[in-house]
């Protein structure tokens, strides 16, 4: 019977199916299957996908319909780990979201969706997000990775102010800081004092390994 | 009075008037069910008081059919925009086609095709060139974004502007965010020009606070709009060129409407650039034929509306150098946009996407843009161009007509000369050192570079009035802290 509901949970993320996904994760709860269990399942799924996407075999509507079957699942399992009071495993906690005016998901989605596959428990903010609301998030999540994202060249700056206000907080030291966007260059990055650019979603995903000593 | 070309012949239909019917249905349906979102308050009651149902706390409005259609019809369908030097004056639509620049962020080393921010004099360079070239008729805002240097993001494009006030007499066209336009608006007006008010559209089904207050300036200015939506098919619009369509159509129209209550018969035009996702890395897909479909399809329910469309995917490409693919992407859905009715064409400059631009690749452009011109003015079949008479009077060999009068008179009408592609014979190619388009477009531009400069210049006072603008806005986004401390240091090393 869990067997079953994991297989059909893998299922559901590999055919894009939202509710499905998400109907199974309740069943799953109900059935008292470990949600780290549960949760493993479906992070080998999304990789599945994402690894397909790497391959040139699957495109973006399929990583983002498998994120987004994915992301309807994740906080109902996250609950439940939650109640029983146990342990997520990953390789870090990483914040991420689209800066301030700026209101481009798709790059960032797809990030989300590769770190998630790779391992990383992905706190995805969404996007036109205030300086003030990635610094709550990085103390609320004590996250070890802050991951921006702008498009436009006059949404950019947003990102050295959002770096600014860690300092500001004290909080820069304790947190890698990435930055990715079609605004963004290395020397951009550089001047703003991120850890870390990469203009690729794949790229960034080894970014992040890299950041946090886990290449 | 700017030229153009003059489309000769009924423009390209692709769909039935059925077809194009159910599309306007869809709009109209569209902006009655779902409506769009409206961050600016005060555009949420001009739209209440016309009769709109508005829900103030969602920003949410919803657009009756009767309303929609009045506003279209008040919006002329073709105007003219006044520059300083009245010669490079416009008219948009509805059968003259004309050409203006895409931009580009940065520029390219031709040698490594690498791209790097501008430098002010690469910066002037490509104004200076747009500015020489016939059919570039207006120019678009930031050829370049700015220049490097030490310029403050935020300040970026409205020394774009004052640079291309003194290095071009040709209209422009003023962006909207961070409020910038409130500055560029007049300067233009200081140097005596227009410039078109450029509200832009964010998909899906979105206005920011910013683009709507240009509909505001437009009307409080008396300035013409050019409207912008920049869809991405499949990523923010359907991936369904029709349903695209539709998307695009429902968010454009607002503006119209809003411009229309504000100040009837307002001069506005849409400017199309939807563009496909790519599928595989996110980034639009530039230079791809369906996006040429939605324009065909576009220009078809806009000439139905009789307002001005302006082509803005035929500029940008997905290659990295000027090179043959440069050409086909920029040629196909520019010639299939003219013919199917694009009142303006944004092809000039731009060779990755929005990122890099060259003025090279202006050049080149040119001859797309002259052949394509040539080829609208379309076919003369009057008597004399018949021939008749001619034909019998030369008869068979050794008869021929080198030396006619007729040939010395219409050959030059019929065909179009290029400025930079190779026409040479073999022999003669090999003699010239084997030179390409590429070789001509670098002579040429040496050429533009040493003898050209903007008619009229600006006068002292202009010059004046615009660095009072400047100084304006400097101390403007300083106080709203939109300058930083360092950068307005490096800002004031740089001014000097």
């Amino acid at each position: 019977m869990d067997n079953e509901i994991l297989k059909n949970l893998r299922k559901a993320i590999l055919e894009y199916d939202i509710s499905g996904s998400a109907s199974l994760a309740k069943k799953a709860v109900e059935e008292k299957i470990d949600p780290l269990k549960v949760l493993n399942e479906m992070t080998k799924a999304i990789r599945e996908v994402g690894d397909g996407f790497g391959r040139g075999e699957l495109w973006l509507p399929d990583l983002v319909g498998a994120a987004d079957a994915m992301s309807a699942a994740t906080p109902i399992i996250e609950e439940e780990i939650k109640r029983r009071g146990s342990e997520r495993e990953s390789l870090g906690t990483i914040i991420l979201g689209t800066v301030f005016g700026d209101i481009h998901s798709i790059g960032k989605t797809m990030v989300a969706t590769l770190l998630t596959a790779e391992g990383f428990k992905v706190v995805d903010l969404g996007v036109d997000i205030k300086a003030e609301k990635f610094v709550e998030a990085v103390k609320k999540y004590n996250a070890n990775i802050l991951a921006m994202s702008a498009l436009m060249t006059m949404t950019a700056p947003e990102q050295r102010k959002v770096i600014k206000f860690l300092e500001d907080e004290g909080l820069r030291k304790g947190i890698k800081i990435m930055i990715g966007g079609g605004a963004i260059t290395d020397e951009f990055a550089k001047d703003i004092g991120a850890d870390g650019y990469d203009p690729t979603a794949p790229g960034a995903v080894k970014l992040a390994r890299k950041l946090i000593g886990k290449e | 009075m700017s030229r153009g070309f003059l489309r000769n012949f009924p423009a390209f239909k692709i769909l039935s008037e059925e077809k194009i019917e159910a599309i306007h249905a869809g709009t109209l349906e569209v902006l009655q069910k779902t409506g769009l979102t409206v961050y600016n308050d005060k555009a949420l009651k001009v739209f209440k008081d016309a009769g709109c149902k508005v829900d103030f706390e969602t920003k949410r409005v919803k657009f009756f059919p009767g309303l929609v259609e009045e506003c279209l019809r008040k919006a002329p369908s073709s105007f003219s925009v006044k520059a300083r030097n009245p010669e490079h004056d416009l008219v948009l639509g509805p059968d003259n086609i004309i050409f203006f620049n895409f931009p580009g962020t940065d520029t390219v080393d031709i040698n490594t095709w690498d791209p790097h921010s501008p430098t002010k004099k690469e910066h002037e360079d490509l104004v200076r060139v747009l500015d020489a070239l016939d059919n570039v008729h207006f120019l678009n805002a930031y050829p370049y974004f700015g220049y490097s240097g030490g310029i403050p993001e935020v300040m970026k494009e409205i020394e774009g502007v004052a640079l291309r006030l003194k290095n071009s007499s040709k209209i422009t066209v003023a962006i909207a965010n961070n409020d910038i336009d409130k500055f560029t608006i007049q300067m233009a007006k200081a140097a005596g020009s227009e410039i078109f008010a450029n509200p832009n559209t964010s998909s899906p089904l979105t206005y920011y606070t910013d683009q709507v207050n240009a509909c505001f300036l437009a009307a409080e200015y008396g300035l013409p709009s050019m409207i912008w939506d920049g869809a991405t098919s499949g990523g923010t619009a359907p991936a369904s060129i029709a349903g695209a369509v539709i998307l695009t159509n429902a968010e454009l129209i607002p503006f119209i409407v809003l411009l229309q209550l504000l100040d009837p018969g307002a001069r506005v035009s849409v400017a199309n650039l939807v563009l496909a996702q790519n599928m595989k890395n996110g980034s639009p897909a530039f230079g791809e034929i369906g996006t040429t479909l939605h324009n065909v399809v576009f220009n078809q329910v806009w000439q139905k509306y009789g307002i001005p469309t302006v082509c803005s995917s035929c500029g940008p490409t997905s290659s990295k150098k000027i090179d043959f693919q440069t050409g086909y992407q920029k040629m196909m859905p520019t010639v299939l946009s003219a013919i199917s009715g694009s009142s303006v064409l944004q092809l000039y400059s731009s060779i990755y996407g929005e990122i890099t631009a060259h003025p090279l690749q202006a050049i080149v452009d040119d001859d797309i843009a002259g052949m394509i011109g040539r080829f609208v003015e379309g076919v003369d079949s009057g008597e004399e161009a018949l021939a008749i008479d001619l034909i019998n009077e030369v008869g068979p060999i050794p008869g021929h007509y080198l030396g006619k009068a007729h040939t010395r008179k219409w050959w030059k009408k019929e065909q179009f000369e290029p400025i930079a592609s190779d026409r040479l014979t073999y022999p003669e190619w090999s003699k010239s050192g084997k030179k390409d388009c590429i070789d001509y477009a670098k002579e040429k531009m040496e050429k533009i570079l040493s003898t050209h400069s903007p008619k009229p210049p600006l006068t002292s006072t202009q010059e004046k009035d615009i660095e009072k603008i400047l100084n304006e806005a400097r101390k403007y986004y300083k106080d709203k802290d939109l300058i930083s401390d360092s950068e307005w240091e490096a800002y004031k090393k740089f001014l000097g």
